[in-house]
């Protein structure tokens, strides 16, 4: 293995573990940093509980939690389960409007 | 105080065995060790903020997307995947926090798991920071308060009504329930007419005056003025439970309350509301000089005040720190802006952001309006606070809660609209629904600010586990018509059969034409108070539908 024997090696090398950090690391570095991420969560978690997303995934959970019953269901369950149904129900409005903040922050951070 | 048959606002689930066996080896020790690092933000998030300005990293994978949770035990941050690693190098290093979230997580169980004690540690910080302002409520005195305010309640319960007979009215076709009787519209009235039939039937109001509390007789010889509203109240009390059932004229009582309240002194049509406030008002000024005490609203012990006062609390959070400063303000009833949501469903699909496409048109909702009443505000950009902690003015975000309830709460419905700007009124038509069982538990400060600081499992100062914040509805005043020319009408809840009171004619109805009524006020009482005001009434109506119009009939 190429990687430094201290590592163990990842489930899923689907990621090149470079020593370098990628595009996308510096960016979401640098919106951390700045508090940017914060804000866009803030903005995100608004804009999602306003469109019924949130409702629809906590309906989502509850149904499933009535199937498997109330003690055989773990939050790791709840978010495997979860997860992709989410992603997919997001709002391409909402995907617009965050994607143009990023762009005008990354603008703003000239990197 | 019984707390064993109190019930519990939420409940704890059971720690697994791992969280258990941690607590019994560490105790409280992990917990204390984090309270420096927690942060909570303006949302109500916490965080566990390390000390360097690093982002926090999966330390066997490098990770920084996922989740991380801390470890407990050794300070180690991981992700997921990743904490079983942890748990199976260190036996016992099962509990870990999320970090982004403060949730306590078992390694072992890979799930969430939950303790009061450590929900109590983050949260601690916070309440430490919190800068509480009484507007006439000390936290000193609050114990004490509570339980003048319990015993009260149980003062409040009829000793002599008990002796007093029903009354049946043998002229009467049907046996309507005791108090129940019409009033004359004197001249454009019917504002004072509707809120008096349901002021007539508040249990403890009711119970005060018809055990004689206030004295007429003694009460004439001590006062000097000729008018006392007291007086006057007591002799309607009088007259509507004499079992007599023609319309009474409450003329006296009008002219007393103009004396009272003199800018409204016409026969033009007044806002019933106003008329309700102006006349709990007289009943706590004229108390107050009997009694030649100068009380504040939040431990005045006159009638008005023990039955519809209760504590509002505003709390106002910085938006860039999390800083909150809470106030609390004493209450007689809660105005409520109409929850525009039937509108909502057309706004949005028209950006096409609603989710399941559905264009169905949604009633407004009495529960909508309270949601409304409690939700963060923030306020505009021209209202910016100055925060202590940031020490500059900042945008903050303002959120109301019940800090306690009163025994009678008088929900007020905004429906009529001044513009400044256009200099005019208009009235809001849309039906708002309303329940006839009201749990007012999620609009309790305990509940709001449990639920702003991401569900905590809290024991909450103040907790309102002493008074119940089940209601029942017992009055409806209604208004139909124009801004200007109007009508009030009251429908009365009487031993579970509602009854329409307006003006002189009283006629039985069903619960489908309240639930349509376009509501203006609603009274809901406590429910124990309400379940036994219905067994002292007494007289069962047994009517049959060919009957249900009272042979009564009233000028106007």
């Amino acid at each position: 293995m190429r990687h430094s024997v201290n590592r163990p090696p990842t489930p899923d090398a689907a990621e090149d573990q470079e020593k370098e950090p990628t595009l996308q690391e510096i960016i979401n570095i640098k919106l951390i940093e700045s508090g940017e991420k914060e804000r866009l969560m803030e903005l995100l978690r608004e804009r999602l509980t306003e469109c019924g997303w949130k409702d629809e995934m906590k309906a989502l959970c509850r149904a499933f939690i009535k199937k498997k019953g109330r003690n055989n269901v773990s939050v790791d369950d709840l978010v495997h389960v979860i997860t992709p149904k989410g992603r997919a129900s997001v709002p391409d409005s909402v995907k617009a409007e965050l994607l143009q903040r990023i762009r005008t922050f990354l603008n703003s951070a000239a990197l | 105080m019984d707390l064993s048959a109190v019930k519990p606002r939420c409940s704890v689930p059971k720690p697994c065995n791992h969280l258990a066996d941690y607590k019994l080896k560490y105790g409280l020790t992990g917990y204390d060790s984090l309270q420096d690092k927690f942060v909570t933000g303006p949302n109500g998030k916490t965080t566990v903020c390390t000390a360097d300005k690093k982002i926090p990293r999966c330390f066997f994978c490098d990770g920084y997307r996922e989740r991380l949770y801390l470890c407990l035990i050794c300070s180690s941050v991981s992700c997921l995947d990743h904490t079983l690693l942890d748990t199976r190098s260190d036996c016992g290093h099962d509990i870990a926090v999320d970090i982004n979230r403060s949730e306590l997580y078992c390694g072992r169980c890979r799930d969430q798991v939950y303790d009061p004690d450590f929900d109590t540690a983050v949260v601690s910080k916070y309440k430490k920071d919190l800068i509480v302002h009484s507007n006439a409520f000390e936290s000193i005195g609050e114990r004490s308060s509570k339980r003048r305010r319990l015993s009260s309640a149980i003062d409040l319960d009829l000793k002599k009504w008990k002796e007093l007979p029903c009354i049946r009215d043998q002229r009467a076709k049907s046996c309507y329930p005791i108090g129940l009787r019409g009033l004359n519209n004197l001249g454009n009235t019917c504002f004072m007419n509707s809120v008096l039939q349901a002021l007539l039937h508040v249990p403890p109001l009711r119970n005060y005056f018809l055990s004689g509390r206030h004295n007429r007789g003694t009460c004439q010889k001590r006062s000097l003025d000729r008018f006392c509203l007291l007086c006057d109240i007591d002799i309607i009390f009088s007259a509507m439970f004499s079992g007599d059932r023609s319309p009474y004229s409450p003329a006296q009582f009008l002219y007393s309350w103009w004396q009272h309240s003199a800018n409204l002194a016409s026969y033009e049509q007044q806002d019933a509301h106003e008329f309700f406030i102006s006349l709990l008002d007289g009943i706590h000024e004229k108390e107050n000089k009997l009694r030649d005490t100068n009380n504040d609203a939040a431990d005045c012990p006159c009638i008005a005040h023990r039955v519809f006062s209760g504590l509002l609390r505003s709390d106002v959070t910085c938006l860039t720190c999390g800083f909150t400063s809470t106030t609390y303000d004493p209450f007689m009833d809660i105005s409520l802006h109409l929850d525009p949501s039937h509108c909502f469903s057309t706004e949005t699909t028209n950006k096409g952001s609603k989710l399941n496409g559905s264009t169905s048109v949604s009633t407004s909702t009495l529960i909508g309006c309270l949601d409304l009443f409690t939700k963060p505000e923030k306020l505009g950009s021209d209202q910016k606070l100055h925060c202590q902690n940031c020490q500059q003015r900042q945008d903050s975000s303002k959120q109301l809660s019940i800090g306690r309830l009163p025994l009678a709460l008088c929900l007020q419905v905004k429906r009529f609209e001044h513009s400044l700007v256009r200099k005019t009124s208009r009235k809001i038509d849309w039906h708002l629904q309303f329940p006839f069982s009201l749990d007012m538990s999620p609009y309790l400060s305990s509940s709001i600010i449990r639920k702003r600081l991401g569900n905590r499992i809290l024991r909450f100062d103040g907790d309102e586990t002493d008074v119940s914040a089940d209601y029942e509805i017992f009055a409806v005043v209604t208004h139909s018509g124009m801004l200007e020319s109007g009508h009030y009408v009251t429908y009365l809840r009487l031993k579970n059969q509602w009854y329409r009171c307006d003006d002189a004619w009283i006629t039985e109805v069903d619960e489908a034409t309240v639930r349509a009524s376009q509501c203006y006020m609603v009274f809901y009482v406590q429910k124990m108070l309400y379940h036994k005001a219905n067994d002292e009434i007494g007289c069962a109506p047994s009517s049959s539908r060919r009957d249900s119009l009272l042979s009564v009939v009233g000028c106007c």
